[in-house]
């Protein structure tokens, strides 16, 4: 079994107290954390910590994920791996170097992207409204990743872009109101559905940093994204994948559920962030959701979609090493 | 690389010749968990040899490999030889090999012949050996005859090739598959 991620909220100290992490918070609370039953340590407060805290939890290789101020992601603090795979490193970066093979791993990627995308439409059509048109549409742009012949990379991401444009077009719809989305914006998000899909986004890309630091493979080196990019290139692939599947299916959730309503967001001057009320409800169901499993055709078991993550990123080292065919995870449930 | 060719019965010979030359790396360095896997599954091997490793923390499955440690503590000294192989020996002289469970003999046993082998032809040392399964009381003794030499031979050819090959052995479904760490990266 996959062990749970911990999120901390409060603002305080994060200690080592012999083999436990201690976290003192600001309102002269303590809480003990037994490391071992950590899988990913979130920290969404202002809380300081030392080399102390940072050891124990590379001696337990629990990445750290550090929000700031109001909840922007900051950076993560991987832990150091006990096995380093030279060869895994390798086999990655020829592949990175090699357009043909470069592309055709970005290929499945924006496939799979697009399909479930498609998926979350084909739920919702009939349901929620006539999607026809986006669905058609969605499918013409997968088969044309599928079978045309293209040397750049460039013509790929703009199919990409346009899939995602029509996909974000259904979302007011689906969305039952008053949330709407007439237009994905982030930098900042100026609308509440805008908020609630940028900071999911955020939680789908951590949990892919960690699911990447678990397979020996090198997060900066992604196919899709280019290098040199701020973040982790290939957690953005991955992510990429896996938003439909995760971050946009919670949006549908707490907000057609009622989990959380248009009071729960704040307008700024820089934008419309969550409420921390709102971030926990929200957190509290994305959690559910990486936990709630689904049969694996392959494997024979039933796996969470927290371990479907990860052994995405096995069939993609599986690719880099055995050259064994990429299966990025497509919805067949 | 040298250009001398690898198959038929100069595989062996040539290993052999390169391990008594403690100075130079042999093309694959075998371990007595390689020829476990070998034995179980050699795309177990293939993964092994390439450093692919899962993550053991969170992997759904642990198996047992180094079941035991403390069994026979103070009856048994652990020696590591040329940097290859670790043997543990007991008092009486025998090697003695560890096991939490029968169930997997055959790759036990073969284990355990690799090390007495490696012994008598690279070290010169001749010595017999015990399996041990503690949990279920039980001591078999391991000796190195002729028709295991040619087991242990013909699966150190086995290894070398495995190891050699630029792609895995194919998948196939294995009893062994439910509690193999490479389950996930295989299957998925
Ligand atoms: S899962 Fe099965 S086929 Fe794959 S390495 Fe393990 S035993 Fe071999």
């Amino acid at each position: 079994m996959t062990k749970p991620n911990h999120h901390i909220f409060a603002d305080g100290d994060l200690k080592r107290n012999e083999g436990t992490l201690r976290i003192d918070t600001l309102d002269g609370e303590t809480e003990y954390l037994p490391v071992e039953s950590v899988d990913t340590l979130y920290l969404h407060g202002q809380i300081t910590f030392n080399t102390r805290a940072l050891g124990l939890l590379n001696e337990h290789g629990i990445p750290v994920h550090v929000f700031g101020w109001k909840d922007h992601y900051r950076g993560s603090y991987l832990p150091k791996r006990d096995h380093i795979s030279g060869d895994t490193v390798v086999q990655q970066v020829r592949a990175y170097d090699d357009p043909a093979r470069r592309l055709s791993i970005a290929e499945d990627f924006v496939a799979a992207s697009i399909h479930n995308m498609r998926a979350n439409v084909r739920y919702y059509d009939d349901k929620r409204g006539d999607f026809t048109g986006a669905l058609n549409r969605l499918e013409g742009l997968k088969q044309r990743v599928c079978d045309d012949d293209r040397d750049s990379i460039d013509e790929l991401r703009g199919i990409e872009a346009t899939a995602r444009k029509a996909y974000y077009r259904c979302f007011d719809t689906i969305l039952r109101d008053p949330f709407e989305l007439t237009q994905r914006e982030y930098n900042p998000p100026t609308s509440e559905a805008n908020a609630l899909i940028s900071f999911l986004n955020g939680m789908v890309y951590t949990s892919c940093v960690s699911a990447i630091r678990q397979t020996a493979l090198d997060p900066t080196v992604g196919f899709l994204h280019e290098p040199g990019e701020r973040r982790f290139t290939l957690s953005l692939d991955i992510a990429d994948i896996f938003k439909p599947l995760l971050a946009d299916r919670v949006a549908f959730r707490v907000v057609n559920r009622q989990h959380i309503s248009i009071d729960d967001f704040e307008s700024e001057l820089e934008g419309c962030l969550l409420s921390e009320d709102g971030r926990l409800a929200v957190l509290e169901e994305f959690e559910k959701m990486l936990d709630e499993t689904i049969e694996h055709p392959r494997l024979n078991r039933k796996v969470s979609y927290k371990t479907l993550v990860r052994t995405d990123v096995y069939s993609l080292k599986k690719h880099l090493i055995a050259n064994e065919p990429y299966r990025a995870t497509e919805r067949w449930w | 690389m040298d250009s001398v060719g690898w198959e038929g019965d100069s595989v062996v010979q040539r290993y052999i010749a390169r391990e008594r030359d403690t100075h130079r790396e042999p093309r694959v360095r075998i371990t007595g968990l390689m020829m476990q896997y070998h034995e179980v599954c050699t795309r177990e091997l293939w993964f092994f040899s390439r450093g692919v490793d899962i993550d053991r923390e969170t992997s759904n499955i642990q198996r047992g490999t180094h079941i035991d440690e403390t069994s026979y503590e103070g009856q048994r000294r652990s020696f590591s030889i040329n940097g290859r192989i670790v043997l543990d020996m007991l008092d009486s002289g025998e090697v003695m090999e560890v096991k939490a469970s029968s169930a997997l003999e055959a790759p036990a046993k073969l284990q355990l012949l690799y090390y007495l082998w490696y012994l008598d032809e690279i070290l010169d040392i001749e010595r017999d050996g015990v399996l041990a399964y503690p949990a279920e009381r039980k001591r078999e003794p391991v000796e190195l005859d002729a028709d295991s030499r040619e087991w242990v031979e013909e699966s150190i050819r086995g290894v070398i090739q495995t190891v050699e090959r630029d792609e895995p052995p194919e998948l196939e479904k294995k009893p062994y598959c439910d509690s193999c760490l490479y389950q996930d990266i295989c299957w998925v």
